[in-house]
């Protein structure tokens, strides 16, 4: 509730500023905070959300500003529509730039934005004859600072509310599922790449209208006001107000907007000052200035007859094999991790992995859901060839699976957790998260529903709004699986779901996987250590050992194999 | 000459993934302290670079302290901005106590050009490239050779190992920083002759340099001397043939192209996924 | 989020108590604005106008200021080079601070950005360094813009008339910064060499900070250059000449004023001799006797021991006869209003002996360029300090 009193707070001082005082310097300042919230509110979508971070957001604003500049003073049109094709084209840019840079992360990502911002400033000041040169273009026909003001306080809320609404939509909880584990959630079918280049166009299409919107405020624009100093500005002011915060962009444009200008007197010592603030405020307030916003507190929804697109793929019925892996190769540097194993595992059996300590357990789940590249064999499943695909496209062939340790999303609730899985590719269109509109919303809300049924069904109900990295390891691992299990997987793959977990929830898992099987769930590869587990539980075992399959059956018969009691005393003594 | 500096961000990636990235800046407070002691006070050369040297790693631990370990376990760009902050500041305050105005640093070897047909160079733009591959040279016998070389490099491979091993990780990163200052600063000593000495001379060069490291691959100290070079001879290929208002485009649209095909750099090791 | 509207409120406040104070004040000193860079690459512009500024203020203030008794009060902004910040500050200064006129720096996007600020707010503004040719003519009447510093097109035309005329030379190469600047002055040497039928053999460009020029210089030799026109400020111009020098490349050069801050000769040593460049003051040789005072208190005030220690004497120069005749306009008009303080400065009676010239009625409705050609002098360094040239 404060943070909707806040809100209105803050809506309300924006909408009477400009009757309270008649100066403009005042008006401009917080213009300028507008338009530094437009943008810093679309990188929050990039940075905040997905965890990517960009230097170059000053070549997108540069875009928007010079194609709205060049849509009135060439082609004459309004500022309407110079506003919507600044948009439109900066959308484009970010999109293509996306493409490009997405493909690398970290540091090499900073120095591929960078590298854009630069290039975009190269060609505005060399490319004279259409931008004016290094002189930039002055003269653009301009609305009245007044009029402006409205505009601007209208698409900073606007912006605000878009990213409010991204953010509690399929598309945010990807985002956020992409930034906390790209493995986990390209085992939902989820391709990282693919979200974060949505990510990138979305706050491209932000710093386009803000570069547009700046445009019109002075009418005037040059190259100055696009180096990398406003991309670093614009990244500064996210952090300052609270990364992947709706409020931050807020924040943190009202606190570096209004900042130097309280300092402007200190000359000298201005710069000084100014980095040290930020340093301070880096060290001290780690979630910048906006510090928890309550979650939103939404009661349960009804439960909703509606749904969702049809998976694409086969439903897995029917009897005979599932999947079927032949002369499967895998080494590192020469040393054969996987040498010429074949799997073959049938419909709505458990059929469990074991081996002794580095015998290739869990690299053998890594190939069958494309983790590793196959370096040799194939692999068929429900009659399709996997070969060579990459994890989310695996995951779309119906193949879910869990990790060593469990890969939950942090900044995500446990429902919503879950949500990505039900939802997996299936995220709709970016617009309709965007401007939340009515099926848009309908469908979140179903998929919300789908997942606390799940959390119910297995004894998560309760902790569905807790935060899912407060949860301790065995409630992790238990939640990993429902995630996998909304997908609606045909096979799903768990690797040591018992490690770690107390006898009583040993237990209480083979009692769930029996379970599953019974009620016609999906066809499980169990990768595990615990003997009484696996005994009980599997239909098959194969055994793995130094790479190699030395063994198959049904439990009982493994249990005398000879070659397998050699291995197991082997590893052990 | 961008290889000496980019090979600084190599060093502190490889111990700790984090990086300075102001690193351009250190390079201005080397010339500056260079300058403030061997030109301001008159000290003789020799002196006078063995106390800017020290005076680099020590700002070199200092980022490190003030800007990376606070932020060293937290995943967000902090550490990347918290060093953007240190720059800021330092060229601030070179501001207030150098003065704003570039000043000339003298050397020998900047007296008379040597021609050669219609080109020319001064015998310091040749003393930059042989000392500063001389150094490269030296920081890979230190990495190879010494024990304490090896225990960074152990600490880059494995973090958790290394520190059951006994070694001090947060001393053993704190080098690393300490150690690329210092190489920052020479480089800074070297260029101050050639680029004169102000409080903005490193940022061009910080850049640039960080774009070299990033194509030869943060992970791979030959693959950024290689870098270096090319980079170096891309650009005067691009202002000696093709025009020198393309050489930053052309230069930066070579970074985005060498990425785009080979996303860790060229000589750069994929990191392995963690599944 | 609470927290966030603490802070927001505390700003806020903070901003409104600024206004109190300032429009609790009445019979106070005159404030007179300053927008310029400060930091970074061109921080010594902002210093050198600064201190020109300062020593007129404190000499005119030292007379018992201005309007009968009240004082002048300097507010410096730093508008870092960037149009965007330039036009914030503006508006602070006039809404915040109630200054009665700015000067501004070197940058000219950043005076043009200003432009329509000033014509908005009715407030004159005086260019001490911004040398763009429209700036001044910006095809605003009534024109709320004045500038006592070079106009690109007056200096492109006494540059090519030297060239021509003095030199004797028909083939220039023209080398550039990569800026308005340079831009500026290439359309206005274009346009005055055109003039007189020659055209340029090449046109060259180089950024800020750029180490080595030889694969522009060597682009003009090879196209037979006799005559560089450079268009550089110090560290620029001083690569210009090592990079000249390793090609064993003798052709005479000029230069616009750049170049003119006393460290020039330090950068290059003795490579400087001969280069040739024009000035609207130069504090060496003979001073008159406002020359005379100003480096004195450049001395007293800034530690300036001689004329090659002063930085970017242009800026200093423009800027202190630009305050005195500001001064002047305020107290012709009776008041520190923003459009009686513009109608004074286009019909300034009196004469003002000053430091580049005696200045009769120097702007008009049409002319708001204070210096023309007619006033500036071309110099040469010699041994590191700069001689001037009789121009005959």
């Amino acid at each position: 509730m404060t943070g909707r009193l806040g809100w209105a707070a803050l809506a309300t001082a924006a909408a009477v500023i400009p009757f309270f005082t008649s100066n403009t310097y005042y008006l401009y300042v917080v213009i300028s905070v507008g338009l530094l919230t437009i943008v810093t509110a679309g990188l929050n979508v990039l940075v905040g959300f997905t965890g990517q971070t960009s230097l170059g957001h000053a070549g997108l604003y540069a875009f928007g500003a010079y194609t709205a500049a060049l849509c009135v003073t060439r082609a004459g049109t309004s500022e309407w529509i110079a506003i919507a094709v600044a948009v439109v084209i900066t959308s484009m840019v970010g999109a293509a730039v996306a493409a490009a840079a997405l493909r690398v992360s970290g540091p090499y990502l900073a120095m591929v934005t960078i590298a854009f911002g630069l290039i975009v400033e190269g060609v505005v000041i060399e490319w004279g004859s259409v931008t004016g040169g290094p002189g930039g273009i002055f003269n653009i026909p301009k609305p009245g600072l007044r009029t402006h003001y409205w505009t601007v306080m209208l698409a900073a809320a606007l912006a605000l509310w878009l990213t409010a609404n991204l953010r509690r939509s399929a598309w945010g909880r990807a985002c956020l599922a992409v930034k906390s584990s790209e493995v986990a959630a390209e085992s939902l079918g989820l391709s990282a790449y693919y979200v974060r280049i949505a990510a990138f166009t979305v706050s491209a299409a932000f710093a386009g209208a803000a570069g547009a919107l700046f445009t019109f405020l002075n009418g005037y624009i040059s190259p100055d006001s696009f180096t990398l100093q406003t991309s670093i500005l614009f990244l500064l002011a996210l952090l300052f107000g609270g990364l992947g915060r709706i409020a931050g962009p807020v924040a943190g444009s009202v606190a570096l907007t209004i900042l130097p200008e309280l300092l402007t007197r200190l000359l000298d010592y201005r710069l000084i000052l100014y980095g040290s603030l930020l340093l301070l405020s880096i060290y001290w307030l780690p979630d910048g200035v906006v510090g928890a916003v309550s979650r939103a507190r939404r009661s349960r929804p009804a439960p909703l007859e509606l749904s969702l697109s049809p998976l694409g793929r086969g439903q897995g019925e029917g009897a005979g094999t599932l999947l079927v892996a032949n002369g499967v190769n895998l080494s590192f540097g020469g040393v054969a991790a996987l040498a010429g194993v074949a799997l073959t595992v049938n419909r709505h059996h458990i059929h469990a992995v074991i081996g002794p300590n580095g015998a290739g357990k869990t690299s053998l789940l890594n190939v069958l859901s494309g983790f590793y590249a196959l370096q040799a064999g194939t692999i068929m499943v429900d009659g399709r060839s996997i070969d060579g695909l990459s994890p989310y496209a695996i995951a779309r062939h119906g193949i879910a699976r869990t990790f060593q340790t469990a890969q939950v999303f942090g900044g995500l609730s446990v429902r919503d957790n879950v949500a990505v899985g039900v939802a997996g590719p299936r995220l709709g269109s970016p617009l309709s998260a965007l401007f939340a509109t009515p099926g848009g919303r309908a469908r979140d809300a179903f998929i919300q529903s789908r997942a606390l049924d799940l959390l119910e069904a297995f004894g998560l109900g309760e902790l569905a709004h807790e935060p899912a990295e407060s949860l301790a390891a065995g409630l992790r691992r238990k939640l990993e699986i429902a995630r996998a299990l909304a997908t609606e997987p045909l096979l799903l793959m768990l690797d040591e779901p018992a490690a770690g977990l107390s006898p009583a929830e040993i237990a209480a898992l083979d009692a769930q996987l029996t379970g599953l099987r019974d009620q016609g769930g999906p066809t499980v590869i169990l990768v595990e250590h615990h003997m009484d587990l696996v005994m009980a539980v599997s239909d098959r075992i194969t055994v793995l050992d130094y790479g190699r399959v030395i063994a198959e059956g049904a439990p009982e018969e493994i249990r005398q194999n000879p070659a397998v009691i050699e291995a197991y005393l082997g590893a052990t003594t | 000459m961008y290889g000496l500096v980019a090979l600084g961000y190599h060093i502190t990636w490889a111990t700790s993934r984090t990086m300075n990235f102001s690193q351009g800046h250190a390079v201005m407070v080397g010339a500056v302290v260079a300058y403030a002691v061997f030109v301001a006070l008159g000290w003789p050369f020799p002196l006078a670079l063995v106390v800017t040297l020290v005076a680099l790693a020590g700002f070199g631990a200092l980022v490190e302290r003030v800007a990376v370990r606070p932020f060293f376990l937290r995943a967000s760009p902090a550490w990347l901005l918290a060093t953007i902050a240190v720059g800021i500041i330092a060229e601030n305050v070179a501001q207030l106590t150098f003065g704003k105005d570039a000043r000339a640093f003298p050397s020998p070897l900047m007296r008379k050009p040597i021609i050669l047909g219609s080109a020319g160079f001064y015998p310091q733009e040749l003393l930059v490239p042989v000392v500063g591959l001389l150094l490269m040279g030296l920081v890979q016998l230190f990495y190879h050779r010494t024990a304490y070389g090896k225990q960074l490099k152990a600490v880059a491979w494995n973090p958790e190992a290394a520190g059951l091993m006994g070694i001090n990780i947060p001393r053993a990163v704190m080098a690393s920083y300490a150690l690329s200052a210092l190489l920052a600063g020479v480089a800074g000593v070297l260029l101050a002759p050639l680029l004169n000495v102000s409080p903005q001379m490193g940022t061009i060069i910080g850049l640039k340099a960080f774009a070299v490291a990033i194509i030869g691959g943060l992970t791979s100290a030959p693959g950024i001397v290689l870098a270096g070079l090319g980079y170096g001879l891309v650009e005067s290929f691009t202002a000696g043939y093709v025009s020198t208002r393309a050489r930053e485009i052309v230069g930066f649209g070579l970074v985005i192209l060498v990425l785009v095909v080979r996303p860790w750099g060229l000589l750069g090791e994929k990191p392995s996924r963690r599944v | 989020m609470r927290r966030f509207l603490v802070i927001f409120t505390i700003l806020l406040a903070g901003v409104l108590a600024a206004t109190g104070s300032v429009l609790a004040q009445s019979k106070e000193p005159v404030k007179i604005g300053l927008s310029a860079a400060v930091s970074g690459g061109s921080a010594a512009s902002g210093e050198a106008i600064k201190r020109g500024l300062q020593i007129a203020i404190d000499e005119i203030n030292g007379k018992g200021g201005v309007l009968g008794g009240r004082k002048l009060e300097l507010v410096i902004r730093d508008d870092e080079g960037n149009p965007q910040k330039g036009v914030t500050i503006a508006r602070e200064l006039v809404e915040r601070e109630k200054v009665a006129a700015v000067f501004g720096g070197l940058h000219t996007t950043v005076a043009l950005a200003q432009v329509p600020v000033w014509q908005e707010l009715k407030v004159p503004y005086m260019g001490a360094w911004a040398a763009g040719t429209n700036i001044t003519r910006n095809g605003q009447t009534p024109n709320y813009v004045f500038r006592v510093s070079a106009n690109d097109d007056y200096v492109d035309r006494f540059l090519s008339r030297y060239a021509m005329d003095a030199l004797k030379k028909g083939k220039p190469g023209l080398l550039l910064e990569n800026t308005p600047w340079g831009q500026s002055n290439e359309a206005g040497l274009t346009k005055w060499f055109g003039e007189k039928g020659v055209k340029a053999v090449g046109v060259e460009r180089f950024n800020w900070n750029d180490p080595d020029m030889s694969p522009q210089l060597l682009r003009l030799k090879n196209a037979g250059a006799d005559l560089i026109v450079l268009v550089a400020n110090a560290p620029e111009g001083a690569q210009v000449l090592r990079s000249k020098s390793k090609l064993g490349w003798d052709a005479a050069m000029i230069s616009h004023w750049g170049i003119s801050g006393g460290r020039f000769a330090e950068l290059t040593g003795d490579l400087s001799d001969g280069v040739t460049f024009l000035q609207t003051y130069t504090f060496f040789g003979k001073q008159n006797e406002r020359g005379q005072y100003v480096l004195k208190m450049l001395r007293d005030k800034y530690g300036v021991k001689e004329p090659g220690d002063v930085i970017a004497p242009v800026g200093t120069a423009n800027a202190y006869d630009g305050m005195h005749l500001v001064a002047m306009a305020i107290d012709q008009a009776g008041s520190t209003d923003g459009t009686k303080v513009r109608d004074a400065l286009e019909n300034l009676k009196g004469e003002y002996k000053g430091l580049i010239k005696t200045y009769k009625r120097p702007f008009t409705a049409e002319q708001h360029d204070a210096l023309t050609d007619e006033d500036y002098v071309m110099v040469v360094w010699k041994g590191g300090k700069i001689v001037p040239i009789s121009m005959k």
